[in-house]
């Protein structure tokens, strides 16, 4: 900005608006958390951490979060695979049917996961009551995918669309079967695409709220996820036990966008 | 389907022999490929392609863009199926085998290294996905990278090196399983012009020492007439000739021949008894098939053409026309010279077929035809813009008749 002539307000006005403005909306909220979660000493904090409810929430929702990344990490790389490499009617269509679970309220997708699976639900209701999967982990797991439905597809796919033909006609030519080439060829160039795919799928899984509160019945210690921790605690008045879990989960998720930020370069070194 | 592997560079043959015999018979065809045609929806791509590359012999496609060259190398790949017509490797026919199994080497126009794989990952895959032992694997990938120069480079990734690198890579990585043919799809397409002929270079070089039959695939007629052993000009989807690069750029079989592989001269000539009449002169010429009253066209070089302003004209060169000097430009080496013909030289039947051309009848009674003279003759016989002058011919090819149907 050399066009201005001797010192330019504006720049130094237009970072300190900018931050001003984020300081409501997200610096000061993320602080509060850390600055009540440990206004009353470490050994609170580690003491509400260490509740055998708390740890139970946070190992199921990594667990079930896990889960749900495994299956639409792969179900994105094939689905993505089959959607680029294949042009067939119905094809756009099917695109936008696995993109829709984002636009869906969370709230929404886990009351139709309730109609299809409860009790009296379209299928639920042939399900014996020892099969029964509302009320479980396994209802956690199912909200978890069909609300990241789309993240990794999302991801993977334009690495797909943009790959050369050439590298695979390559493969092929030089004796590999269609597997070989897949394994040798193309899945080392979507490495960078697959693992951040998975970061954003499990790091929304793990937060999700909506769904899970619906389909988990929220029993503590069996299928009571961390932000269903967090707000069966705040609604008890025990703030400090919320507290701490919701610090576990701001790092978490802060972790994982900072491999996201940081480690693109790392996983596309070609 | 693939050799074992006795020595990576076999006795390297004469560059002579393959010369020599440039039309060998289909038991010496190392691959070929027979009354191929091709079309893509209404469109017609290729039809009814013939021809055979030998043992160690390097064939150029050559044709403009569209020409059906690609199109060629692909249906030999196994990338892609033709309508009718069989590709045969060594004997075998391959046409309705997936291109894993016809061991043909593909160098790509981009190169195709799969760019997670360093050097030498790339160039031993072949071997690894056909399950070879880690000894061989390794063997065979540093006498590779021997051969093309590569040794230095061998844990680096394909993004860190040069085209020219990364194309001797792609050759190395297609030499590694030991393939029936290379298949080289327009390989200089991306170069700078230095490095192109620089490359070219190398790369026939190479390809004499492994002597595994190449096809090239290019636009560039400079490459393909340095290049090949043999050239076979494409014209949109048909074969126009097949030989040696002498016979092509000096007996052209069609215009189109002519006229893509450098300058070329065209003029008309009537079929008589035992010559052929061009404007009022009259010039010895084999004239077999060609019955008299017939049109044909002559083709001649612009180095083929002899000026001399007397009509004094040495022993061996023939007389075709009086010709005035419209314009002279020194182009480095030699020196350009347009003249017009003084004499139509056109056929005089009224039923001639050339009169479908987009010429306007006052071109057609003169015609322009350029000569290009080397600098000492230039300098020892100096012309004028205006000066009249004999024209007169070393060598000229006569067209078939086959050319007037498109």
């Amino acid at each position: 900005m050399r066009h201005v002539r001797g010192f330019d307000v504006v720049r130094p006005l237009s970072i300190g608006m900018l931050v001003f403005m984020m300081l409501p909306l997200v610096f000061l909220p993320l602080a509060s958390i850390f600055i009540f979660g440990t206004s009353k000493g470490l050994n609170s904090f580690w003491a509400a951490l260490m509740a055998p409810e708390a740890i139970f929430a946070l190992k199921l929702s990594m667990a079930t979060s896990f889960w749900a990344t495994v299956f639409n990490v792969l179900f994105g790389l094939f689905a993505a695979y089959v959607l680029s490499r294949y042009n067939f009617w119905g094809r756009n269509a099917l695109i936008v049917t696995i993109s829709l679970p984002t636009a869906i309220p969370t709230a929404v997708a886990g009351f139709a996961l309730l109609l299809l699976w409860g009790p009296y639900g379209t299928l639920g209701r042939f399900m014996t009551p020892n099969y029964e999967i509302m009320f479980t982990a396994g209802a956690i797991i199912l909200a978890n995918i069909f609300v990241t439905f789309p993240l990794a597809f999302g991801v993977i796919k334009p690495v797909f669309d943009t790959m050369s033909r050439s590298l695979e006609e390559a493969s092929a030519t030089i004796g590999a079967t269609r597997w070989q080439t897949f394994w040798h060829v193309t899945l080392p160039s979507l490495r960078g695409a697959i693992v951040s795919g998975a970061l954003l799928t499990f790091a929304r899984a793990v937060g999700e709220f909506g769904s899970t509160i619906l389909v988990s019945g929220n029993l503590a210690g069996r299928t009571q996820t961390a932000p269903l921790y967090i707000f069966a605690k705040f609604n008890e008045g025990q703030i400090e036990a919320a507290n701490a879990i919701a610090i576990v989960l701001a790092l978490f998720s802060f972790l994982i966008f900072s491999v996201l930020f940081f480690a693109r370069d790392w996983l596309d070194v070609d | 389907m693939v050799k074992a592997r006795e020595t990576l560079i076999p006795n390297a043959v004469e560059p002579s022999a393959t010369l020599a015999n440039p039309s060998p018979g289909p038991p010496l065809a190392a691959a070929s490929v027979m009354g191929l045609s091709k079309r893509f929806g209404k469109t017609s791509v290729l039809e009814d392609i013939n021809f055979d590359v030998a043992e160690g012999e390097v064939l150029v496609l050559l044709g403009a863009s569209g020409s059906g060259k690609t199109t060629i190398l692909r249906i030999m790949a196994g990338l892609e199926l033709p309508e009718t017509g069989k590709v045969i490797l060594h004997g075998k026919d391959v046409t309705d085998l997936p291109a894993r199994e016809r061991g043909v080497g593909v160098i790509f126009q981009s190169y195709a290294l799969f760019p997670k794989m360093t050097v030498e990952k790339n160039i031993g895959y072949g071997l690894r996905i056909r399950k070879r032992k880690r000894k061989e694997i390794r063997d065979t990938v540093n006498e590779l990278l021997a051969l093309v120069q590569l040794e230095e480079h061998r844990k680096k990734y394909p993004s860190q090196l040069s085209g020219g690198q990364q194309q001797r890579v792609a050759i190395a990585r297609t030499l590694a399983y030991n393939p029936e043919v290379l298949l080289f799809d327009e390989p200089f397409g991306a170069l700078d012009t230095q490095t192109r002929v620089h490359l070219r270079r190398e790369i026939k070089a190479l390809l004499r020492k492994v002597n595994v039959p190449s096809i090239f695939i290019t636009h560039d007629q400079e490459e393909a007439l340095e290049l090949g052993d043999r050239v076979a000009v494409l014209n949109q989807g048909h074969l126009e000739q097949v030989g040696t690069p002498y016979e092509i750029y000096s007996h052209p079989a069609t215009e189109y021949v002519a006229t893509f592989l450098g300058a070329a001269n065209i003029l008309e000539a009537t079929v008589r008894n035992d010559f052929l009449e061009v404007g009022s002169a009259h010039l010895s010429a084999p004239l077999d098939k060609l019955k008299s009253g017939d049109c044909v066209k002559i083709v001649f070089r612009p180095e083929d053409v002899v000026l001399s302003k007397s009509e004094f004209i040495r022993p061996g060169v023939s007389k075709i026309a009086t010709a005035q000097i419209e314009e002279i430009s020194f182009v480095g080496a030699y020196e350009r010279v347009r003249l017009r013909l003084e004499r139509p030289e056109e056929c005089a039947t009224e039923e001639s077929p050339y009169y479908l051309t987009t010429e306007t009848p006052e071109r057609q009674s003169t015609k322009a035809i350029i000569a290009t003279r080397p600098k000492p003759e230039a300098a020892a016989i100096k012309l004028q813009i205006g000066d009249r002058v004999v024209v007169a011919l070393t060598s000229f090819t006569v067209l078939g008749h086959k050319e007037t149907q498109k």
